[in-house]
C-alpha cells in the first residue's frame, strides 16, 4: 500500500477494493486514487466496466413482482391453510371486489385465490368483458318495427291521426279547475271555517233572522253568560231576588 | 329535441294534462318519445319481435287508462311510465314462464331480425349488431329470476332499491342474484366464445 500512500495503487490492490469502489462504500481519498488508476490501466478500467454491466445484468434478472405475488400466496396458502379461500367464497365475492366493497382480509384472501386456482382465475375478466357486452347491448338499441306508434295511437285513441284531435272547451275548463291551486293551505282554513260555523249558529238563534238580529242575540247571550257566571261566585241567590239583565240592559241591570 | 326534453328535464305534467283533456298530439307526442325504449325492454325480456310489440301497445293502453292517477309529486312522467312498464312487462315475462308455449318457437328468426336492422354496411356495425345478437341469446340461457336481476341492474342500470321494489325481494337476495346472473352470463358467453380470455 506504498503506492497507495503515495496516491497509487497495483492492479491487485484494485481488484481487491473493486466491489466497495463499485458500491461507492470507500474513502474519498481511497476512490480517488483507484479513479486515476482506472483512467491509467487499460487493464483495469475494461475488468471496472466488466463487473458494472454484470452487476446491472444481475439487477435485470431479478425475479418479475407476479412470480413473487404467486410465490408468496402459495406459502401463505401452506402455512395458513384455513385462510384459503374456496371457489364458492370466490364467486360470491366477485362482484363485490369489482366494485371495490370487499374489506381488506377478504381482500387479499380473494386475490391469493385468484392467482392459485386454474379455474377462477380468468374469470374476473370474463365479467368485465362480459358486463362491456352488456353495454353495448344496452346501447345499440333496436328501431321500433314499422307501424307500431300508429297501432298504438288507433288501439288507445280509436285513430291513427291522433293531431286531429283537439280537446273540447268543456274539458278545457274543466281540467283547468283541476288544476287550480289554492295559496292557503287546508288546516290553515280551519280557524276560519270555525268563526263561520259560529255566526252562523248565533244567526240561527237570533229572533228576526237579520243583521241587527245577530248583534242583539250576541248581547243576550253575552248577558246570560255573565249571570250564570255571577249566580256561580255568589251562591245563586240573586236568582230569586234580582231581575235577570236584559240585552237593552246589559251590565248595567246589576 | 323537445321529446329529449320530455324525457330528461320536464316532469311531463303539462302534457298529461293536455292527455286528459283529450288532446290527441300531447298523447302522440308521449308515444312517440317512449316507444322505442319500452318496445327493446319487451323485447329483452321476450326475444321476440311479434311478442314486443303486442306488449308494447298493451303497456301504452294501460297507461292510457291509468293517466289519471299520474301525480308528478311522486316523479317525473318518464319514472312513472317506465315503471309501469317494467311492473307489466316483468309480470307477462314471469306468466310465460310458468305457462310455456312457443316460447322459443320462433327465437332464431327473431335474433335475426337484429341483424335485418342494420343500417349500414360498415364491418363494424355489423360486428356491433353480431355481439347484441349473442348477448341477447346469453341472456336467454340465464335461469328466469338471474336473467330478471341481470336485466334490471345491467341493461336497465336500476338501483338495488328499485329492483327490490319491483320484484318485491330482500335486497341481500337482488344482490346475490345480480352476482350469479353475471358470473352466469360470463361463463355462458365465454362458451360461445363472445368472451375471449
Amino acid at each position: 500500500m506504498r503506492e497507495h500512500e503515495q496516491n497509487k495503487v497495483t492492479c491487485d490492490e484494485f481488484e481487491e477494493y473493486l466491489s466497495d469502489y463499485i458500491e461507492n462504500a470507500l474513502p474519498s481519498g481511497l476512490r480517488a486514487v483507484l479513479s486515476e488508476h482506472a483512467m491509467v490501466c487499460p487493464l483495469c478500467h475494461s475488468l471496472l466496466n466488466d463487473v458494472k454491466q454484470a452487476v446491472q445484468v444481475c439487477h435485470e434478472l431479478e425475479a418479475p413482482d407476479s412470480q413473487m405475488a404467486g410465490l408468496e400466496a402459495k406459502i401463505l396458502t401452506a402455512t395458513m391453510p384455513e385462510s384459503a379461500m374456496d371457489c364458492d367464497e370466490f364467486e360470491e365475492y366477485l362482484t363485490d371486489y369489482l366494485d371495490g366493497f370487499l374489506p381488506a382480509v377478504l381482500f387479499h384472501r380473494w386475490e391469493r385465490h385468484a392467482l392459485l386456482c386454474d379455474s377462477c382465475s380468468n374469470l374476473p375478466g370474463a365479467v368485465v368483458r362480459s358486463l362491456a357486452a352488456c353495454y353495448t347491448f344496452k346501447v345499440e338499441e333496436l328501431e321500433i318495427p314499422a307501424g307500431l306508434n300508429a297501432k298504438i295511437l288507433e288501439a288507445t285513441l280509436g285513430t291513427s291521426e291522433a293531431s286531429s284531435l283537439k280537446a273540447p272547451t268543456a274539458a278545457r275548463f274543466a281540467e283547468w279547475i283541476r288544476g287550480l291551486r289554492f295559496p292557503v293551505s287546508a288546516p290553515q282554513l280551519a280557524p276560519v271555517a270555525m268563526m263561520l260555523l259560529m255566526v252562523f249558529l248565533v244567526f240561527l238563534q237570533s229572533g228576526n233572522q237579520s243583521i241587527g238580529g245577530i248583534y242583539q242575540k250576541g248581547f243576550e247571550l253575552a248577558g246570560e253568560t255573565y249571570r250564570k257566571g255571577a249566580d256561580a261566585v255568589l251562591g245563586g241567590g240573586q236568582e230569586e231576588s234580582g231581575p235577570r239583565p236584559t240585552a237593552n240592559q246589559g251590565n248595567g241591570g246589576q | 329535441m323537445e321529446a329529449l326534453t320530455l324525457e330528461q328535464n320536464d316532469s311531463g305534467e303539462e302534457l298529461v294534462r293536455r292527455c286528459r283533456t283529450g288532446d290527441g298530439a300531447a298523447w302522440e307526442e308521449i308515444v312517440s318519445t317512449f316507444s322505442r325504449r319500452i318496445f327493446n325492454l319487451a323485447y329483452r325480456f321476450t326475444s321476440s319481435v311479434e311478442a314486443a310489440e303486442d306488449l308494447t301497445q298493451e303497456v301504452f293502453v294501460r297507461i292510457y287508462n291509468t293517466l289519471d292517477q299520474f301525480d308528478p309529486k311522486h316523479g317525473n312522467l318518464a319514472n312513472w311510465l317506465m315503471r309501469l312498464a317494467r311492473n307489466r312487462i316483468i309480470d307477462d315475462y314471469r306468466h310465460r314462464q310458468r305457462n310455456p308455449q312457443n316460447s322459443m318457437a320462433d327465437a332464431v328468426d327473431d335474433h335475426t331480425y337484429h341483424l335485418r336492422a342494420v343500417g349500414t354496411s360498415a364491418q363494424k356495425e355489423l360486428e356491433r349488431r353480431e355481439l347484441c345478437v349473442q348477448v341477447q341469446e346469453g341472456i336467454d340461457k340465464l335461469p328466469n329470476d338471474l336473467k330478471t336481476c341481470v336485466i334490471l341492474r345491467d341493461i336497465e342500470e336500476l338501483s338495488y332499491r328499485e329492483i327490490v321494489e319491483i320484484l318485491d325481494i330482500p335486497e341481500g337476495t337482488v344482490k346475490s342474484r345480480i352476482n350469479r346472473g353475471r358470473i352466469e352470463l360470463a361463463k355462458i358467453l365465454r362458451r360461445m366464445r363472445v368472451v375471449e380470455i
